[in-house]
């Protein structure tokens, strides 16, 4: 069963419909980047997919134990958060809220599931470092962390390179592949690089207002999508 | 100075001052963290405008302020906060909207009633001396909701805090947290106006934050150390505010502004050398520490002086003041608590002049409505003080009085009028009080007392016989006063005719633009050429009438407060009201 499936669906950012009849499945250990110009619905979309919105028609479904608040997320950056006084260890072990449910301190559970998920991202010497100070790249991982912390299946990044220099960046993809393959997390990533997209996903999800093009990787570079996207240049 | 701190807090007032000032520092530090670091700082200072509009429209309606601000100020964070999530409104225009809006209500509202009473003063500067003993139980509970409610939630607090976006995504319920926050806040601003006044009380939200925010490198401390910080702070300024006789809600927003200097000081030397955060706290602490011990040292010169041998005699006010002075000689000490120029309206009690009434032999006030903090500390007072309450000694004067203006309609106004002293026979009255009850506190001097007080009533007497003489002579004439009017017992003895500027003697913003016309109309029409103002009045409604006639300006003493130059030269009530006779005299020729 797929953890996500949606079929025809339509969505409407405030009066104006966006996109409409998109279909597309996401299935466990899956790898799907998002693609698509600016205000083509990237954001309404993942709006949805939390759950934070209702889609204008048709349904977004859930399978396999995965509701939408098991979704690791990662959101842009604010720009109030550079100089948020918080240590590391306060950030990470936010992520572990939703599983607190009721009581006034996190279990010993939740804080070895926030030391483990620090471990994963080699951040466990920033524990104690305050978030302000660190490097944008280590900022980041600091925020998967905190994604990791709030889901078993799933995580969302929402253009978590933006800002990043080339070798950052680098480094950024290949910690997500490896949460992908190493630790068989779904990932899905807006993304505005198409390059990094094609290389790293599974699949992809080009959004286009009426014909959406959905499929594997490989599927997508011989789409016609592709080529007036890319400008006809092939890999 | 331990003994002096020992008599000071043994004082029912400061213990009260203190709980619940430690309480509200708490409160306002904690949700300070979560509204700075949201941007959200300019809420607190919305909401006490919201907040003083409301206990304006409370103090008008005889309803109790407290209870009705609350659920106004909590309704209005969350309209606030309404506006702001829809983002149709941005968020400090909505707060500047609702700020300003419910000031200007709020002013409305009380020039159209009571007119800038003492309550509103107190609303605005705060008075936390003055907490009655149910003010006291019931911010304490609020306080202590605040702060449990606080640290229930303070990992829900943090996610919302600090991510919004994550934290709504992730299930938890932000909006929820959101208007948490939002109730908590206009329920510290609430309690705390009554410490900080309106104008005040952000300024304990935002400071203790940003100042800890210099340092600390982790939510978690930043928490702390504003609370501490806020604590410390509130501490010192109530210790400044007692020896400097200053406002208390001031004083502390002055130490927390030193505060502030202190740890971005160490912020900036700190960057050069890069010290471990363990030092740095270290320093901060040390920085907290020193600030304490200043405020302790500045006590400490204080030898106690309150140890006496003479009776001492506390007057509110010059008149009663100069009674009591010319009555007891250099037998008795006569303090004066309205300083030489204050002004009477913004006055507010400070700790020392809250002793020295609870110490003092024979206590002299009004006992109207700008006196009802006193009726507060008198609760407290021993019997051994004799309280003179001067509107008591006279007839109640709350006469419809229904002086015209130029156009003959008669302005009525419910008033009274609490400057009773203006009328020399009432002078007489109240002197013989006072020196009854000196008498009755020093009954060795009783002979020496009574001489004094029966020349004194001689003079006041002569003086009536001069006023009733001349106005008598110039029956029919009238005077234009072009400003308050604080005369009306002077006026109801002479049955002297007069048309003022405010019907009352609050301390008005503003005069109405059509009575400033009909009173030119009605100089131009008598052939009047003085315009009076009151002492210590800045005179700008006078002069307004002044040029429109072309007559000059005189003053009218009222005695209930002195000038600096007049205090100076030892003048006397007597020796103003012959200023007053005299300008009357020249007005009249």
């Amino acid at each position: 069963m797929s953890l996500i499936s949606a079929k025809n669906i339509y969505l409407r950012y405030e009066n104006t419909s966006v996109v409409e009849d998109l279909s597309f499945n996401v299935e466990a250990g899956d790898y799907l980047c998002i693609v698509g110009e600016n205000g083509s619905g990237k954001s309404t979309l993942i709006k949805s997919i939390l759950g934070l919105k209702e889609t204008a028609k048709g349904h977004l479904h859930m399978g396999d134990g995965l509701t939408s608040k098991q979704i690791g997320y990662l959101p842009q950056q604010k720009a109030a958060q550079r100089d948020f006084p918080a240590s590391v260890w306060e950030v990470v072990l936010s992520g572990c809220l939703t599983s607190k449910n009721g009581g006034i301190f996190f279990s010993k559970k939740q804080k070895e599931l926030a030391l483990s998920n620090m471990e994963k991202l080699d951040i466990l010497p920033l524990k104690n470092k305050c978030y302000r100070e660190l490097s944008g790249g280590q900022q980041q991982r600091v925020l998967l962390a905190r994604a990791l912390c709030a889901t078993e299946k799933m995580i969302l990044l929402d253009e978590p390179v933006t800002g990043l220099d080339p070798v950052v960046t680098a480094e950024f993809y290949s910690l997500i592949r490896k949460i992908n393959s190493k630790y068989g997390i779904t990932v899905i990533m807006v993304s505005h690089d198409l390059f990094t997209a094609v290389n790293n996903a599974t699949h992809i999800l080009h959004l286009r207002k009426t014909d959406s093009f959905f499929g594997t990787t490989a599927e997508y570079l011989k789409s016609e999508i592709y080529k007036s996207f890319s400008g006809g240049d092939t890999l | 100075m331990m003994q002096t701190l020992e008599i000071l807090f043994s004082q029912q007032f400061l213990v009260r001052a203190l709980i619940v000032g430690v309480l509200i520092s708490l409160c306002c530090a904690l949700l300070g963290v979560s509204l700075v670091l949201k941007r959200f700082s300019m809420i607190g200072d919305g909401l006490s405008h919201v907040g003083f509009g409301a206990m304006a429209i409370a103090a008008a309606a005889g309803v109790a302020p407290l209870y009705f601000a609350l659920p106004i100020v909590i309704l209005a964070a969350f309209l606030l906060l309404r506006m702001s999530e829809k983002g149709k409104i941005k968020g400090d225009a909505a707060i500047a909207l609702i700020s300003t809006g419910a000031l200007a209500v709020g002013v409305m509202v009380t020039s159209m009633t009571t007119g800038m009473n003492v309550d509103i003063y107190n609303y605005m500067f705060g008075s936390i001396l003055t907490m009655s003993g149910s003010d006291v139980v019931i911010s304490s509970i609020l306080s202590l909701v605040v702060i449990a409610l606080f640290g229930i939630f303070y990992n829900e607090i943090f996610a919302v805090t600090f991510d919004e976006s994550f934290a709504k995504a992730t299930g938890t319920k932000t909006s929820l947290y959101n208007m948490l926050i939002s109730a908590l806040t206009a329920v510290t601003i609430v309690i705390g106006m009554k410490m900080m006044g309106a104008l005040l009380i952000s300024s304990l939200i935002i400071f203790p934050t940003v100042t800890s925010m210099r340092l600390c490198k982790s939510f978690r401390s930043v928490v702390l150390t504003s609370s501490l910080t806020s604590v410390l702070c509130f501490l010192a300024g109530l210790l400044i505010s007692i020896k400097f006789e200053a406002p208390t809600g001031a004083s502390v927003v002055c130490v927390n502004i030193a505060l502030l200097a202190v740890f971005s000081l160490v912020k900036a030397i700190s960057g050069l050398n890069k010290p471990s955060v363990l030092k740095r706290i270290l320093v901060a602490a040390v920085c907290a520490l020193s600030l304490t011990a200043f405020a302790a040292v500045m006590l400490a010169g204080e030898s106690s002086s309150y140890k006496k041998e003479k009776p001492t005699v506390v007057a509110t006010a010059f008149a009663q003041y100069d009674f009591a002075r010319q009555i007891s000689g250099d037998r008795a000490e006569v303090i004066m608590l309205l300083a030489p120029g204050e002004e009477s309206h913004t006055y507010e009690p400070t700790p020392e002049d809250i002793m020295k009434i609870q110490q003092c032999d024979v206590f002299v006030y009004g006992g109207g409505e700008s006196d009802r903090w006193a009726d507060n500390i008198l609760q407290t007072a021993p019997e051994s003080v004799r309280v003179i309450k001067m509107l008591d000694l006279v007839e109640l004067h709350k006469a419809k009085h229904g002086h015209t203006h130029g156009d003959g309609h008669a302005h009525e106004d419910e008033e009274y009028d609490e400057h009773v002293w203006t009328s020399p026979l009432n002078a007489a009255e109240i002197v013989s009080a006072i020196s009854e009850a000196i008498i009755e506190a020093d009954g060795e001097n009783a002979g020496f007392y009574e001489e004094n007080a029966n020349k004194l009533i001689d003079g006041l007497l002569r003086l009536d016989i001069e006023f009733e003489k001349l106005i008598a002579e110039n029956r029919g004439k009238s005077i234009i006063v072009g400003d308050r009017f604080p005369f009306r017992y002077f006026a109801e003895r002479y049955s002297l005719n007069y048309s003022a500027a405010f019907p009352g003697c609050s301390a008005q913003a503003e005069a109405n633009p059509k009575t400033i016309a009909d009173l030119i109309e009605k100089a131009k029409a008598e052939n009047i050429d003085t315009v009076f103002k009151v002492d210590l009045s800045k005179g700008n409604v006078a002069h307004t009438i002044a040029e429109g006639v072309g007559a000059r300006v005189e003053t009218l003493y009222s005695c209930h407060v002195i000038s600096a130059e007049d205090y100076e030269n030892g003048e006397s009530y007597i020796s103003l009201m012959r200023r007053n006779l005299e300008a009357l005299r020249q007005s009249f020729e």
